[in-house]
């Protein structure tokens, strides 16, 4: 009774221990944070499986839009990758004017980015116009 | 003999067909939304993505803007090709100026250029006609420009393209072709702006980057 006690006692020190608040600002890849009760040798393949299985990707959080000093509208999309792997696909933001019409640029071209594994990412752009006061952004694969 | 002729006719005749039939039909490149594979030489997409990136960091640093209003006079310097491959240097700088020219923070001089050659020759040769050559008369003397009338450039503009070629092992070879670009203030020499951004492309070492 007193050793299942122990090893009970144990097992939730050591799962607490694993559980610990971590800093959010920092991003501790897999392989390079300890293990713990939840994420080890055994449960990793398992965890990567079904990740995989319900198809975890790339999601947007918020996007801050504001006006910088010299009238130009500056966009920062904030998101995180919730799969196991980097995740490298491409973006296009299109500026919008007063009258919602989109503003020709030749700055509105499908870019590259990547968001690592497990981590949040940012993408950046600016209008480069003053007309522009919205924007809109589409994504897609990169094409193989 | 005249059958052997014909059914040999007909067997060449159709295997031509299937020939032109296989070979991949010519169309048009969807430069909007282009799902074409990546090459190792630069492509428009490549020089579309420089150009955008570039901008966006003009635009961003905020140090166009003119204290007390006005725009900037801009300038294009030399911008050196130090890649393998016969680029013409204005597919990235005329996407530049441009959207420059339009964000309203430049203007750039046709009137002055790299090497003392203006960016278009027809700022001192209609001059030459209109003013200064026997054909002078002929021209209205009120349409004609009058001395001292060209701005002088504030900002020139110079860059560089670099490619440089790394073998990897299991037969695979990495490009990386650096844009460089800097903003100089003629007035004092001071280097205004500068961006550099990177392209790497990874593929087969058998694929020529050139």
């Amino acid at each position: 009774m007193r050793l299942m006690l122990n090893t009970l006692l144990l097992v939730v020190a050591v799962g607490l221990w694993g559980c610990q608040e971590e800093d959010k600002r920092v991003t501790m890849a897999e392989d390079v944070k300890s293990d713990n009760v939840v994420v080890n040798i055994v449960t990793k393949p398992v965890i990567h499986a079904f990740s995989w299985v319900i198809g975890e990707g790339v999601e947007i959080d918020k996007a801050v839009t504001y006006v910088n000093k010299d009238g130009f509208l500056q966009l920062e999309i904030q998101g995180h990758n919730r799969a196991f792997n980097p995740i490298v696909f491409e973006y296009k933001v299109e500026w919008l004017d007063k009258a919602g019409m989109v503003v020709d640029t030749t700055t509105s071209k499908w870019l590259q980015t990547s968001a690592a594994a497990k981590a949040p990412f940012a993408i950046k752009a600016v209008a480069p116009r003053t007309t522009a006061v919205a924007f809109r952004m589409n994504t897609r694969k990169i094409p193989n | 003999m005249i059958k052997k002729l014909m059914a040999f006719a007909l067997f060449a005749s159709s295997v031509a067909l299937t020939f032109v039939g296989c070979s991949p039909q010519t169309e048009n490149v969807d430069t909007i939304n282009d799902q074409g594979k990546a090459v190792m030489q630069l492509d428009y997409r490549d020089f579309d993505r420089a150009a955008s990136q570039m901008v966006q960091s003009m635009v961003e640093s905020g140090t166009f803007k003119k204290e007390g209003g006005g725009r900037y006079v801009v300038a294009k310097g030399r911008i050196v090709n130090d890649t393998m491959q016969h680029i013409d240097t204005d597919q990235l700088m005329g996407k530049v100026e441009q959207e420059m020219t339009r964000s309203g923070l430049v203007v750039m001089t046709a009137a002055v250029g790299a090497g003392n050659a203006p960016k278009d020759s027809l700022v001192y040769s209609s001059r030459e006609l209109t003013r200064d050559s026997d054909k002078a008369d002929e021209f209205n003397k009120d349409t004609v420009q009058a001395k001292g009338q060209l701005i002088a450039p504030e900002l020139s503009i110079s860059g560089k393209i670099i490619q440089r070629n790394i073998r990897y092992d299991n037969g695979k070879q990495q490009v990386e072709y650096y844009f460089q670009l800097q903003m100089n203030n003629l007035t004092n020499g001071l280097v205004f702006w500068q961006n550099e951004i990177v392209l790497g492309k990874r593929g087969d070492s058998k694929k020529v980057p050139w």
